[in-house]
């Protein structure tokens, strides 16, 4: 730990520097947002989970009135697309994998028009047996869902580390379970949607609502069959990712299919059962064995798993899922041999994949139980158990894995003196338990065109305002306030006086995005290094002025000045103008980079997957009601090591946001399945918690820095979700001695478990 | 009346408030969430109730007065309640907020000093999936305990800009 600087900036609880226009409702959302001669587009979805097409007529849709046009496969140029594996269709081609497909799409003067005529096309299927258990999907003479694929296996990691077999004879209890996790959908309060226009010149314009432009537009482009600069993507502001909109769904791409052929803008937002069923792409559900190794003094030997993913229909983001589910949960304590056995199998539902916490949430539900029963077993504290194995600055994980700083040790007691977990559990009242749980994140992750970095660029106007323009887009969490409060804290400006740009393909730089909570890292560090350069100009022109040497000049609340000699300063909005009007009309902009010191894992998996860990520990105490097996959170602590913390009220927003969504997770969330259908694809029956579903909440952040982050920064935003299913369960066999392996931990599971017991 | 101002329209029976007010009225600030009654994202008040305009038939709200989040900063001042949600961090994403705002301020109407308890229960019909509403709390009871006070709009600073070519040419301009 290093906190040597004094910011003026970073740390302040400063305003969201959207907040105004999101408290009048004047931001401009994607469903606000309208063009002139703008046509509304519907689309046809497959009723069934697997059949095919035989034949689609679209002539009575076509010759509705106020239909403007119909759009199949035969309108594409049937090239599959994806993240990691393209494989799946912007419009089905030949067959359907899933209810909720995109078969075909309209384009029409109004909404009721295009749901008309949805029911005037007309298609001829065959329907084909489906398979919809990921471990069925597995076995050889199951329906084969990609014809061309030699299974349903869609990938496989395979990875020993050591000697898991010596290592578990050489432990002293060794514990074993298998836990299923369950699929949970983003919910942001707005679905996907987008607004595309086509030009004949041949460029597409495409207002998103995504959460990762340049994403978004290399993988369009590449399902459109055209290069990516003539794909203008354009964010609207953002309502709610969580990771469900980082272009994995087909929304975007029919809208702009619909806009070629209708020669008009289209816009085309998902309603809500659409997002359920084919929009935000579900959390990968994972059945995990695990099987681990202790000594007798807690120190943990050995570690094996197995996992199950299902992948749904197509890939989304779920290969890099399901290898952080195997791999990554080994950088939170210190492991010297583990083995892995993992595989991503398609079904035929919904594709899965990327919701905050990638693997994490799925594989700590299964490891961190797996610890606390190992707890008991040995009669051990959980919380010492979890401190005596946990990571320490300087841990390399068995697969590579480099952490510089860490402070888990310190968010394991934190968590403890905020729940008071040495009385409590000292003084157990019945039928109430504690349980913690502990994690790791990353900030950022290498694995797009094998680069994890951001550019920014920063222009100063004749104001001394400065202006960045990033492509890294804001998905609501509130990356814009931390950018604006890392450029001021190095530009030495009050906060107001840095705006952020709409991020735009056309027009702000090269950017991967909001993923892998790596925002405040990896853009906030491109974001300092642009601050710094076009400071620099701005010294140069100040120390002309100022008759002095630009190294001996600092900035601080908008006035530049010899150190030591405030009284002599000058604006910067002085300082710009001399510099604008002069030096032949050189504008005052710099561009900064960033690239994190990780590497692409290799063919095993191997390699420094990120440039820097979070870490993370919570508990609870909760109470069971035996008569009706509810469940109550009594209290929840949450301790989060994210390195200096830049933005309090934003910091402790994703803190309280994501427990908010492991909550969900734990005990209330989850979409039914009746033979690959959705049973409950709408919010009266898929519930996310309320208000007064959350329990009181403590929070704390570690005396932390990481050396390679601006100021000290590293990630924050998905490490509060990723243990929380876990922390709840181990609170429950604290209260009442059993373990529901299923989630979500409903009380008739609860209850059926407590009969078990009997 | 849409927050004063009454508009003369030819509606179809059978369409939603919320669709009224964001396609004809053009006030876009009230968001469809589930399309269900069940979010609260399109949340409004009519003749002082707060009702889900997702639900509500637009011909039903003839001769009604009807609040939406565009009408509750008066002159450039924002309302109590907006400016606690900017200064308590009650807003992420800010797609829920107009509704959170809007379902507090019907709260508050009635009953300018709920408990806690009574609180939570009212605001659980707004769904937020950011904030994990801990801050949200803390923005509506803010104004509950009277700590918001609004800022004026002038209270901003003020700033000059500068135009650069006055002074260029001068009044008069001769050889001596």
């Amino acid at each position: 730990m290093a906190k040597a600087e004094n910011f003026s900036v970073v740390g302040r609880r400063v305003r969201r520097v959207e907040g105004y226009e999101k408290v009048t409702g004047e931001s401009r959302y994607i469903a606000d947002i309208v063009l002139p001669r703008m046509l509304i587009g519907k689309v046809l979805r497959s009723p069934y989970p697997h059949a095919r097409i035989l034949n689609i007529d679209t002539g009575k849709a076509e010759k509705l009135r106020g239909v403007r046009c119909v759009v199949t496969a035969e309108d594409t140029i049937k090239k599959p697309w994806g993240a990691f594996f393209a494989d799946q269709y912007p419009l089905s081609v030949g067959k359907v994998r899933y209810v909720g497909e995109e078969v075909a799409a309209v384009a029409a003067i109004d909404r009721e028009t295009a749901e008309e005529a949805l029911d005037l096309i007309e298609i001829d299927w065959e329907e084909l047996p489906g398979v919809f258990d990921a471990e069925e999907a597995m076995r050889p003479e199951a329906p084969r869902i990609h014809e061309d694929r030699e299974s349903n296996v869609a990938m496989v990691i395979d990875v020993e580390r050591g000697n898991v077999e010596k290592a578990f004879a050489e432990s002293d209890i060794v514990v074993e379970d298998t836990f299923q996790s369950a699929p949970q959908w983003h919910c942001a309060i707005e679905t996907i949607g987008s607004v595309a226009e086509y030009s004949p010149s041949g460029k597409y314009t495409i207002y998103m609502n995504t959460q990762t432009l340049f994403n978004a537009r290399y993988r369009i482009a590449a399902a459109l069959g055209v290069r990516e600069t003539d794909v203008r993507i354009i964010q609207s502001a953002v309502g709610g990712g969580f990771g469900g909109k980082s272009c994995d769904d087909n929304n975007a791409l029919v809208a702009a299919i619909l806009a070629r052929k209708a020669g008009k803008p289209v816009k085309l937002i998902n309603t809500r059962e659409e997002e359920f069923l084919a929009g935000s792409r579900p959390r990968v559900f994972m059945k995990i064995y695990v099987k681990m190794g202790f000594k007798k003094d807690g120190k943990i030997r050995a570690k094996q798993t197995r996992v199950i993913a299902d992948n749904g229909a197509y890939s989304a983001k779920a290969p890099a899922i399901t290898g952080v589910a195997a791999l990554r949960h080994d950088t939170c304590y210190k492991y010297s041999d583990v083995k892995t056995q993992a595989y991503l199998v398609y079904t035929n539902k919904i594709p899965t994949g990327a919701f905050r916490g990638f693997g994490n949430p799925s594989a700590e539900w299964a490891v961190e139980q797996a610890i606390d029963e190992a707890a008991h077993k040995l009669g051990i504290d959980p919380l010492e158990i979890a401190r005596i194995n946990a990571a320490e600055p300087g841990y390399v994980s068995p697969h590579g894995n480099r952490v510089i700083s860490c402070e888990l040790k310190q968010c394991i007691d934190k968590a403890g003196e905020l729940m008071d977990w040495k009385n409590k559990r000292a003084d157990k009242k019945p039928n109430t338990g504690l349980g913690l749980a502990c994690t790791v994140h990353v900030s950022g992750k290498r694995h797009f065109g094998d680069y994890d970095g951001s550019s920014a660029t920063i222009k100063i106007n004749e104001d001394g305002k400065a202006l960045i323009l990033s492509g890294e887009g804001e998905a609501g969490q509130g990356c814009f306030t931390t950018m604006c409060a890392i450029a001021a804290e190095e530009l030495g400006v009050p906060i107001e006086d840095v705006e952020i740009s709409q991020a735009d393909t056309d027009l702000t730089t090269f950017c991967l995005g909001a993923f892998a909570s790596r925002l405040t890292y990896i853009s906030g560090n491109a974001v300092r290094d642009a601050a710094a350069k076009v400071k620099q100009q701005l010294f140069e022109q100040a120390a002309e002025m100022l008759e002095a040497n630009a190294e001996d000049l600092i900035a601080r609340d908008g006035k530049i000045f010899v150190k030591g000699a405030e009284q002599k300063s000058l604006a910067v909005g002085d300082v710009a103008r001399a510099r604008l009007f002069r030096n032949g009309g050189a504008p005052i902009v710099a561009s900064g980079k960033f690239d994190a010191d990780s590497v692409l894992q290799d063919s095993s998996r191997y390699g420094n997957e990120s440039g820097a860990y979070n870490y993370g520990c919570q508990a609870a105490q909760v109470e069971v009601d035996l008569d009706t097996g509810q469940v109550k959170i009594l209290e929840y602590v949450a301790a989060s090591d994210c390195g200096t913390v830049i933005n309090p009220v934003g910091a402790e927003g994703q803190v309280e946001g994501s427990v908010a969504q492991g909550i969900g997770y734990a005990l209330i969330e989850g979409l039914r399945f009746d033979e690959g259908r959705p049973v409950n694809p709408n919010f009266s029956d898929y519930r996310i918690p309320s208000m007064r579903d959350m329990p009181p909440l403590k929070h704390a952040f570690a005396d932390s820095y990481e050396p390679t982050g601006p100021f000290g920064a590293k990630g924050l935003g998905e490490l509060g979700m990723d243990p929380t299913a876990a922390v709840i369960s181990n609170a429950i066999f604290d209260a009442v001695g059993v373990r529901v392996k299923t989630l979500p931990i409903t009380p008739e599971k609860v209850l059926r478990a407590l009969k078990e017991k009997k | 009346n849409v927050n004063g101002e009454t508009y003369d329209l030819d509606i179809e029976p059978n369409r939603l408030l919320l669709h009224v007010l964001r396609e004809e009225v053009g006030l876009t600030g009230t968001k469809e969430g589930c399309s269900i009654g069940v979010c609260g994202a399109c949340s409004v008040i009519a003749d002082g109730r707060l009702v889900s305009s997702c639900l509500t038939l637009a011909v039903a709200c003839h001769g009604k007065e009807i609040t939406t989040i565009e009408g509750l900063a008066q002159d450039g001042v924002l309302h109590p309640l907006q400016q606690a949600f900017i200064e308590y961090g009650g807003l992420q994403c800010g797609i829920c907020t107009p509704g959170q705002i809007i379902a507090a301020k019907s709260l508050l109407d009635e009953n300018p000093r709920p408990s806690e308890e009574e609180l939570k229960e009212w605001m659980s019909g707004n769904l937020c999936r950011c904030t994990g509403y801990y801050k949200i709390f803390e923005s509506v009871m803010a104004v509950v305990t009277n700590k918001v006070t609004v800022a004026q709009p002038a209270a901003k600073p003020a700033h000059e800009a500068k135009i650069q070519s006055l002074g260029v040419y001068k009044p008069v301009s001769k050889t001596s």
